[in-house]
This record gives structure tokens, C-alpha cells and sequence, in this order.
């Protein structure tokens, strides 16, 4: 083995620098969690990325820029802070009921939109597999493509499911966009292509080649149509967390 | 002695000494709005240069400015001491969106339609601290000092957004010449700036 297999280093410098894509980017996770040498390299490289905004010449934002982070930030405080120089509740219970609301109500737009595609869908088996409560639930976020993003619901068989996608934009014959699942040490594996429609909206069937489990990474690309064997274009959606 | 991004803030008042950056953040998670209010006075400026030279956009590098402050304030984003110190984590997140930004179709399409930004219409900036002009020169002087290949390669990751493979498609070369050029340049500029970084520790060398 090389020894730039066995430490990336080169890709270190990329990674400060914000260079690498997303399965790039787990396995150089995945690296430095356990090599402390190369730990300690992407640090200094880090270092020296932060230090590249010093020798630019330095603009003063506008002060209405402050304004608003300071109206923002008391109208949206930080979860579990407490209130300064009040008695009685504390903090959390405060902003607890507000986020419990927003959250049941999120779900149960989600869950009306959601049903309301399934009705207007030709019934099938995947339909009823999928209006019965799915086993997972996957959230996308548009790391490349801000506003948009996506859920991946999973049926409980964990071999099938739809991804439902908002945001993205229509792309022209020649490209399609196409689902991934990445694991550690290995080449992401595709979950199918999809396009959206004048909306930016898509309901793709997908299957799911891995254990959930075993993904590192979840994620959307663009690519040549019919689809790619591999990632070539730049991740558009990314999944946060999973469970 | 302090970080050198801790330099660039504004000269705080009276004799007060002023808390460290963790400690700020810890206040923040309280909800302390002074704490915000200071780590603002000390980073904003930096971050909203960043966003502009990224974004090259005015009113985008606000939403950035304001996008990493609120974010850093609503606990989206989370600062991990075993990756570093709190101003590079602050450019790291200001970066990213500003990144995200400029990838942005709709960003693409202003850029487009706008005319180029006229020279003189930022606000002026107020003089630097000696240290802070030293601190630039020499951040300008190490960068100036890297074969253009290698500084081309360090700007367009950093500022460009573009990853390595995007870097070689945009330059015609080898993905492995891409990355060998990144990685001289970042090891060169860590042995240029790391009296900036460490004062008190000696630069490394080579391979760590």
C-alpha cells in the first residue's frame, strides 16, 4: 500500500481548503478519527486556511448588518438558555412547547402533503407498502443547492422507498439527477436517477442497496443522463442526520 | 500572546480585559446577547470580507455575515475545541455558505445581470492597527511568494469553491497534479505564516 493511501496526506490540504466532496470527505473523517498524525496535519492546515482572509483588504460591513443579527437572535434564542434575571420557569420550558408546536405542525403539513400525493398516485404495491408508517426516515439538505432539499423514506423492508424532493432545478435532457449511498472504504452505490418537474419537485421510487447502517453518506448528484456509475457532479443534496 | 485573527477586532475600551473566545461562546449558549454582541465586534468585519471576496456581492456577503453569526447564536452550528480555535471554525462556517451561495443558480443569474462593482462604492475602511497591516503583508507577501500555478490553486478552492476534480476540469491538468500543487502551497505557506499562527511554538516541517 502507498504510503498516500495509507495517509492521504495531499487530500489533507484540499480538506482545510474545503476541496473535497462528499465521499471524499468521509473517508478523510474517517482517517484522521483514528490517525493522530494526520490529525494533528489537517489541523495546521486549517490553521493556515483561516489565516488567508488576513490579507485581504479588510471591509466593514454595513451596520444594518448587526441590527439584524440582534433582532434575530432575540427573537430566536438559543435552545436551553436561560432567561437572565427572571424567577420561576426555567429557560427550556419556555422554548420547549413553541418548538414541540412548530415540529407537530411541520410533520403534519408533511404527513397532509404526503398523503395527498399518495391519493393521487396509480395504487401499486409500493404505494401500499409505503402508506403503511415507513421504517426510516432520511433528511436531505441542499449543501450545493440552497433551498432545497429532500426525504428519503425508507420501507420497512430497508431494501426500497421514494425520495420526495423540493427545490431543485429542472435540468435539461442530457443531465439527470441521481441518488447515492456512500459507505466507508468503498464506492457509493447508486440508488437511482430521477428528474423534477417545472416545480422543482420530484417523487422518485428508489432502492436502497445498503444497510442504512453501513451509509456514511447520503446524497444527490448531477450527472450525465442516464446516470453515472459513479459521483461526477457536485453533491446538490446531502443527508444531515438519519434515524 | 493572542491569536493573530484576534488582532483584527476593534481596540476594546477602558482596561477591562477582554474574554476568550470559548468563554463568548459559552455565554452564548445561555442566551447572553452580549456575548454575540462581542464576538461580532471582534470577527464581523473579517467574516464579511470573506463573504465579499467570495460572493463578490454586497448584499449576499450581509446574508452570509448574518447567516454564520445567527447560526453560530442558534446552536446550528456547533464549535468542537479538538478542531481548532474559534475564529477559524467562524471562517469555516462563513466560507461554506458563502460557498453555497455562489454555487447558487440564482446568485449565477445576478452575477450575470449586475454590472461589475465600481471601485469605491464600500464604505471606507477605517485604518489598521500596526499589527493588523503587518499581519496582512504578510499574509499578502507569503501568497505573492507561491509559483502562480500553486497560489492559483489555493484561491480557487478557497475562494473560488470549486473542488480539486473541478479545479483540474477548469485548469486541463491531472486531478494528481491539482493536489500535489495544493498540498506544496499549503505546506509552504504553513512554514511562511506559522510565527502568525504559533509564535510560541517552532514551525513544523515536512511531514508531521
Amino acid at each position: 500500500m502507498t504510503e498516500e493511501r495509507e495517509h492521504p496526506i495531499e487530500d489533507l490540504a484540499a480538506y482545510a481548503l474545503g476541496g473535497l466532496e462528499g465521499p471524499e470527505r468521509v473517508r478523510i473523517d474517517d482517517h484522521v478519527g483514528a490517525c493522530a498524525a494526520c490529525a494533528g496535519l489537517l489541523e495546521q492546515y486549517r490553521a493556515v486556511a483561516a489565516t488567508l482572509p488576513l490579507g485581504l483588504d479588510p471591509v466593514p460591513p454595513p451596520a444594518e448588518a448587526w441590527a439584524v443579527i440582534r433582532a434575530e437572535a432575540a427573537r430566536h434564542r438559543p435552545p436551553g438558555a436561560e432567561r437572565v434575571g427572571t424567577t420561576g420557569r426555567p429557560g427550556w420550558r419556555r422554548v420547549m412547547w413553541p418548538v414541540l408546536t412548530a415540529l407537530a405542525a411541520s410533520l403534519l403539513v408533511w404527513n397532509v402533503v404526503l398523503q395527498f400525493e399518495l391519493t393521487h398516485r396509480p395504487p401499486g404495491p409500493e404505494v401500499e407498502a409505503l402508506a403503511r408508517r415507513p421504517g426510516r426516515l432520511v433528511i436531505l439538505a441542499g449543501t450545493g443547492a440552497p433551498g432545497a432539499s429532500g426525504r428519503l423514506l425508507v420501507a420497512i423492508d430497508g431494501h426500497h422507498g421514494h425520495l420526495a424532493t423540493a427545490g431543485l432545478s429542472p435540468l435539461s435532457a442530457e443531465r439527470t439527477y441521481q441518488l447515492w449511498f456512500v459507505r466507508p472504504r468503498a464506492a457509493p452505490m447508486s440508488g437511482g436517477t430521477f428528474s423534477v418537474d417545472a416545480g422543482g419537485r420530484a417523487w422518485a421510487t428508489i432502492t436502497v442497496p445498503i444497510s442504512l447502517d453501513d451509509a456514511r453518506l447520503i446524497g444527490v448528484t448531477e450527472e450525465p443522463a442516464p446516470g453515472s456509475a459513479e459521483p461526477t457532479g457536485r453533491y446538490v443534496l446531502e443527508a444531515k442526520t438519519w434515524r | 500572546m493572542p491569536d493573530p485573527l484576534q488582532r483584527v477586532r476593534p481596540v476594546a475600551s477602558g482596561d477591562r480585559q477582554e474574554p476568550p473566545d470559548v468563554e463568548l461562546l459559552r455565554r452564548m449558549r445561555l442566551g447572553e446577547e452580549h456575548g454575540l454582541e462581542l464576538l461580532y465586534a471582534r470577527y464581523g468585519g473579517l467574516v464579511f470580507t470573506l463573504a465579499l471576496r467570495i460572493v463578490g456581492d454586497p448584499e449576499l456577503a450581509r446574508e452570509v455575515l448574518q447567516d454564520t453569526f445567527l447560526r453560530c447564536w442558534d446552536g446550528s452550528e456547533s464549535f468542537d475545541p479538538g478542531r481548532g480555535r474559534v475564529p477559524w471554525w467562524l471562517m469555516g462556517i462563513a466560507r461554506n455558505r458563502a460557498v453555497d451561495l455562489l454555487r447558487s443558480r440564482l446568485h449565477q443569474a445576478r452575477l450575470r445581470e449586475r454590472e461589475p462593482l465600481a471601485a469605491g462604492t464600500h464604505e471606507a475602511a477605517q485604518p489598521d492597527a500596526t499589527d493588523a497591516l503587518a499581519t496582512r503583508r504578510a499574509v499578502i507577501n507569503a501568497l505573492q511568494g507561491l509559483p502562480v500555478a500553486q497560489r492559483q490553486a489555493i484561491e480557487l478552492a478557497y475562494y473560488g469553491g470549486l473542488s480539486q476534480s473541478e479545479i483540474a476540469r477548469e485548469l486541463g491538468a491531472p486531478l494528481g497534479t491539482i493536489k500535489s500543487r495544493t498540498r506544496e502551497a499549503m505546506d509552504r505557506l504553513r512554514a511562511l505564516l506559522w510565527p502568525l499562527i504559533e509564535p510560541q511554538r517552532e514551525a513544523p516541517d515536512g511531514r508531521d
